[in-house]
């Protein structure tokens, strides 16, 4: 009857050839995220185990320095040593952290000299100040972060949008940077709160602290993740300055509009800290405490 | 490891060269598009998952049907108690435009070459496709089914016998059946 190949061009008939067009999409982004989650667990898995290697590799030299054996064993395991330097997650080179200010112009009432919070708002003396001590405080401790001083606010005014626009904006240099940087394992949107400061200060140990308050969205497709982050950033804070966190902020947005870009990455949550009331100095203790908190996270946490 | 950084960008290149290669694969295999698109997404998950196992760029493209051909079999075992003529396949012809007897003598054609494939011992049908559709060389394809060279000579020419074989006498009995 047939050749073969008559029977192959049947066979092709039968079936439609072509897979359906948002099948292909769908499955696409599937395993880039797959992947995305894949790369950062290989990350964490390998931490421990070049920590233990380290562990031990100092054990051995110590117990060789102090019992005297061999000197050209000992230079041997100074080299394996050397060679095996850690490649700890923390003094990494790469940035580890992200931060931002979707409302960079947010100001104090001591920077933006009024007392009414509609107008707390200053183009240089403003929230961005806090991040960048943020960023410093980090890398005193060996962390590498980016700051992103995009000017939102500028941007808006520009493009004539509304101010609920925001994180529309600031969504597009993040997205560049965790395209950019595979490193980046938490992102910080930093905001202050508008409330009045006997509501956002306490004192501790005699200085008065902004206090903290972690915000996620519901409608993130990350939220469960988020919202642990967020939980676990307050548990930890309130361990060691108890009251200094307000807690976290479950914002559930029915509109399904404001995910605060908290869908883009597991660890995100947008903070505010302290508000209008408080100045920069204050601001900056926390923030210290904040760095001390974060670095812990990631030097500990096997998340 | 190499490869770790650009995982994202490897799987997104290795999905957008093969899927459709795959897809075919899985379609002639299963006989339902649904199927074979879950199928698809079977197989780059696992390739994916088992990214730091893959041999050489060179092989990369018979790896991945060996994936496939592992995903269409333990697809074929659990639905091997479901009958094949589940309405799966036979529904998705309905919405056809085309004119009612087109339809109807395409569709018996369909039928036809759809249940002799399907009647086919899963091994045979790997080897059909790969060789006939896939167009994989004989080499290739003792490669993905994991067998020797002749074995695949052999078992494609008893497919296609029996393929023939399966589709003469469908069709001589579609005939009888019309003139009946």
């Amino acid at each position: 009857m047939q050749t073969d190949k008559d029977i192959f061009n049947l066979i092709k008939e039968t079936y439609p050839q072509e897979p359906r067009e948002e099948f292909v999409e769908s499955t696409s982004n599937k395993l880039k995220q797959r992947a995305r989650k894949l790369n950062r667990k290989k990350k964490i898995k390998r931490f421990p185990i070049v920590s233990a290697s380290i562990a031990i590799c100092t054990l051995a030299l110590s117990w060789f320095f102090f019992y005297g054996e061999t000197n050209l064993f000992t230079s041997y395991l100074t080299s394996l040593g050397r060679e095996e330097k850690p490649q700890s997650i923390v003094n990494h080179q790469d940035p580890l952290v992200f931060i931002y200010h979707s409302h960079n112009t947010e100001s104090f009432f001591s920077e933006a000299k009024t007392d009414d919070s509609n107008q707390a708002f200053h183009e240089d003396r403003n929230i961005s100040l806090v991040g960048e001590r943020l960023r410093q405080s980090l890398l005193n401790k060996g962390v590498n972060s980016i700051l992103d001083k995009t000017d939102i606010m500028g941007i808006l005014e520009e493009k004539g949008l509304p101010f609920s626009q925001s994180y529309t904006i600031s969504r597009d240099p993040l997205n560049a940077a965790l395209e950019k940087n595979q490193s980046i394992k938490m992102v910080f949107d930093i905001h202050r709160d508008s409330a009045k400061r006997i509501d956002t200060t306490v004192t501790l140990n005699g200085k008065d602290y902004p206090r903290t308050a972690f915000v996620v969205s519901q409608s993130s497709d990350f939220f469960e993740e988020n919202l642990e982050f967020a939980e676990l950033l307050h548990s930890k804070i309130e361990e060691k300055y108890p009251t200094l966190s307000r807690g976290v902020l479950i914002k559930a947005d029915t509109s399904k509009q404001n995910t605060y870009n908290q869908d883009l990455i597991e660890q995100s949550v947008l903070i505010e800290i302290g508000g209008v009331g408080n100045t920069l100095e204050e601001e900056y203790r926390t923030v210290d405490i904040l760095a001390e908190v974060i670095e812990d996270i990631l030097r500990n946490e096997p998340y | 490891m190499p490869d770790q950084e650009n995982l994202e960008q490897m799987i997104h290149q290795l999905y957008n060269r093969h899927y459709l290669e795959v897809y075919r694969f899985l379609i002639c295999f299963s006989g339902n598009q649904n199927d074979a698109e879950d199928l698809t997404q079977e197989v780059f998950m696992r390739v994916l998952n088992n990214s730091s196992t893959i041999p050489s760029l060179i092989n990369v493209k018979t790896w991945i049907f060996s994936i496939a051909k592992h995903v269409a079999v333990d697809h074929y075992r659990k639905k091997r108690f479901s009958s094949l003529f589940t309405d799966g396949f036979f529904k998705q012809f309905r919405s056809l435009e085309k004119e009612p007897n087109e339809i109807v003598e395409q569709n018996e054609l369909k039928k036809l070459v759809h249940t002799a494939i399907s009647r086919l011992k899963p091994h045979y049908r790997a080897v059909v496709i790969l060789r006939g559709i896939n167009e994989f060389s004989i080499k290739e394809t003792s490669f993905i089914l994991q067998c020797s060279e002749s074995k695949v000579k052999v078992d494609y020419h008893r497919a296609i016998k029996e393929l023939r074989k399966k589709l003469d006498m469908k069709s001589v009995e579609v005939i009888e059946n019309a003139n009946g």
